[in-house]
């Protein structure tokens, strides 16, 4: 007999959980769920428990020392997921509340075993338990509530049964038998920073499967919760193809303006990303809606990331219009508790679901300000992680950012963009004449030969019209533009 | 004195008291029929809310009724609500019988509308169908059936 023991993976139906735990949750597993209150502990089981239950597969959902019975099926009840058609036949709810507070432990417990040895289960829930778990005055001969605690841990790990205990423990680092004896541990936290709050889980432990590791951001909706899996770079663990080679093909991509492409050196290298930084109204987002329009001409489907720009004007009209063709998918947000994993797990999915080659996130700068001020500090090494990501994908990539002028110094992005990206555009405005132009150039293309011409472009109803290059004016960057000697020359020649 | 749109609740307790009390109109039984339809009602929810869950709300829904019918009002320090159900048997059975079947009824309803109020009215229709008596099986003369507990 060479048999080994085959664990079949439930899946939970809790979008993007079963991707942290590693492939869904192990039939028969004991697992904790723990994190402060108002973490969404009972949201969780409840979505497991709906998702899992059936009449053949019965769940038993205990109530112990949680929020009052009636609160919970009142609030969980908003819930899509709380399917009425359940209760009874799929799912039964059992207070135990009166005698836990009694302190009739032993009770509890064999009232607990009784149910489930009478009804045989499929998913056993007990919500839930404080967390100091502090002793309390016991008759001589009777478990303590710790001692109820670890009993019951231990017999909901020999039950022919997936089973869960929920508690409000303060530290999972503090030693607790529990934790030994626990298949599997799940913790939730929230935090408040400013007015946006932030809601993460972690999977700290999973028994014999690969978890995903890290705090992992999850949102509670009407729908339930769901999880933003922390973005894998795809090709850093050596498990998963590294494509980004391959797809990052000899072919270019046309930009949509005249004359861009050349500067380009024949069109962006297919794959690359591509900063685009400038000014307020320099005219990126009208470059950015060039690209996509240019890409759904050509029937390459394309997806903006916008953050900024009101329907009212004019070049979202454009953008409106591929959108309802379903050319162009959009995420919208103003949202300001947003995590990059989440915006991250909204784009891979309508990038697949689209087949979209190309991406326009417009701005970066709209990006920082959508997302959690928590995760701010560390925007920087998330947008790195996006942008390898979306590398890995092989879709080409165009992000914008505002980017103060100076003429001081040469700076292309605020977030060190410009050593994350493939590429990058630069657009300025210059006075001459005492009115002020627009110049663009493009300043780097990794691997690839590209135009070092400054050039003027403008915008009118068509567009950006790329011109000739500044060759009269020197010292543009420095915001002291002077005619240059040549054409000085010409100029008195002229007279 | 009942407020919910739903004429159905209100349907099955009236069917459910009237099929306890078999049909005779005097008070004692109209009395049993309301603490025998409390008790199954109750025998159902404890085990989901908690016997202290349902005692409270049965409490509540007792002080509301007493707003129409101020001769149930059960005076807490009399220690009368020590044993709650057979004072209100005391009291039901000491009115008219037609008047100790619309408070009984007013009681019932009350609290299962309450209780509705909290988790809904389908998941308490749920919770408490098993306890009442279904339109199939009282509009059958001479069947009589049996709720569980």
């Amino acid at each position: 007999m060479n048999s080994k023991v085959k664990i079949k993976r439930l899946a939970t139906g809790v979008p993007g959980l079963d991707e942290i735990l590693g492939g869904g949750l192990p039939e028969l597993s004991f697992n904790l769920i723990v994190g402060p209150p108002g973490s969404g502990k009972t949201t969780l089981a409840h979505q497991i428990m709906f998702s899992l239950a059936t009449p053949e597969k019965p769940a038993l959902f205990f109530t112990v020392l949680g929020e009052p019975p009636f609160k919970m099926l009142r609030y969980q009840q908003q819930f899509e997921f709380f399917d009425l058609d359940k209760i009874s036949e799929s799912i039964r709810f059992v207070n135990l509340s009166d005698e836990f507070a009694a302190g009739n432990f032993d009770q509890v417990l064999a009232q607990i075993t009784r149910e489930v040895e009478t009804s045989s289960p499929a998913l056993v829930f007990v919500d839930s338990f404080r967390a100091v778990m502090v002793e309390t005055q016991q008759q001589a001969g009777a478990i303590s509530k710790q001692q109820l605690i670890q009993r019951l841990g231990i017999q909901l790990s020999c039950w022919q049964a997936t089973t869960f205990l929920i508690g409000e423990y303060l530290s999972t680092s503090a030693p607790n038998p529990l934790f030994t004896v626990a298949d599997g541990l799940l913790s939730m936290e929230q935090s408040v920073q400013r007015n946006s709050m932030v809601r993460k889980m972690q999977v700290l432990k999973m028994r014999g499967q690969a978890t995903l590791p890290g705090m992992h951001t999850f949102r509670i909706s009407s729908a339930g919760i769901e999880v933003f899996p922390a973005a894998i770079i795809y090709g850093d663990t050596g498990k998963t193809k590294d494509t980004s080679g391959a797809l990052r093909s000899k072919k270019r991509l046309t930009m949509g303006i005249p004359r861009l492409d050349d500067m380009l050196g024949g069109g962006l290298p297919s794959g690359y990303s591509l900063l685009v930084a400038g000014p307020s109204g320099s005219g990126k987002t009208i470059l950015a809606t060039a690209f996509l329009a240019e890409g759904v001409r050509l029937g390459e489907p394309g997806v903006i990331v916008a953050f900024e720009q009101t329907p009212s004007q004019s070049w979202v009209r454009t953008l409106d219009d591929m959108i309802r063709a379903g050319q162009i998918g959009l995420i919208n947000t103003r949202s300001l508790d947003l995590s990059i994993d989440e915006i991250v797990q909204h784009l891979i999915t309508l990038i697949r679901t689209m087949k979209a080659t190309r991406v326009v996130i417009d701005s970066l700068s709209g990006f920082e300000l959508a997302v959690a001020p928590t995760f701010r500090e560390d925007f920087r090494e998330s947008l790195f992680r996006m942008v390898a990501v979306l590398s890995g994908l092989g879709v080409t990539v165009l992000m914008t950012s505002e980017l103060e002028d100076r003429y001081i110094d040469l700076r292309f992005s605020p977030y060190g963009a410009a050593f994350l990206t493939d590429a990058i555009i630069v657009q300025r405005y210059i006075e001459i004449g005492s009115r002020l132009q627009r110049v663009m150039a493009v300043v780097k293309i990794r691997a690839s030969n590209h135009s070092i011409e400054i050039r003027r472009f403008e915008i009118d109803d068509g567009g950006i019209n790329i011109g000739e290059p500044v060759l009269d004016y020197e010292g543009i960057l420095g915001g002291q533009p002077a005619r240059t000697k040549v054409h000085k020359m010409g100029d008195r020649g002229k007279l | 004195m009942p407020t919910t749109d739903s004429k159905a609740l209100q349907e099955a307790i009236r069917r459910t008291l009237e099929h306890h009390s078999g049909g005779t109109r005097d008070a004692r039984s109209v009395a049993e029929a309301t603490l025998r339809t409390w008790q199954l009602m109750a025998d159902r929810l404890a085990p989901v809310i908690g016997t202290k869950g349902v005692d409270t709300l049965f409490s509540y829904s007792l002080y509301l009724t007493c707003a129409t019918y101020r001769w149930l009002e059960i005076a807490e320090n009399h220690g009368e609500n020590a044993d709650l159900p057979a004072s209100i048997l005391a009291r039901l059975s000491s009115r008219e019988a037609d008047a100790a079947a619309e408070a009984g009824y007013t009681l019932l309803v009350t609290f299962t509308e309450l209780l509705a109020t909290m988790i809904g009215e389908s998941l308490t229709e749920r919770l408490l169908l098993p306890a009442w008596v279904l339109p199939s099986l009282e509009s059958k003369p001479g069947t009589k059936q049996e709720t569980k507990p």
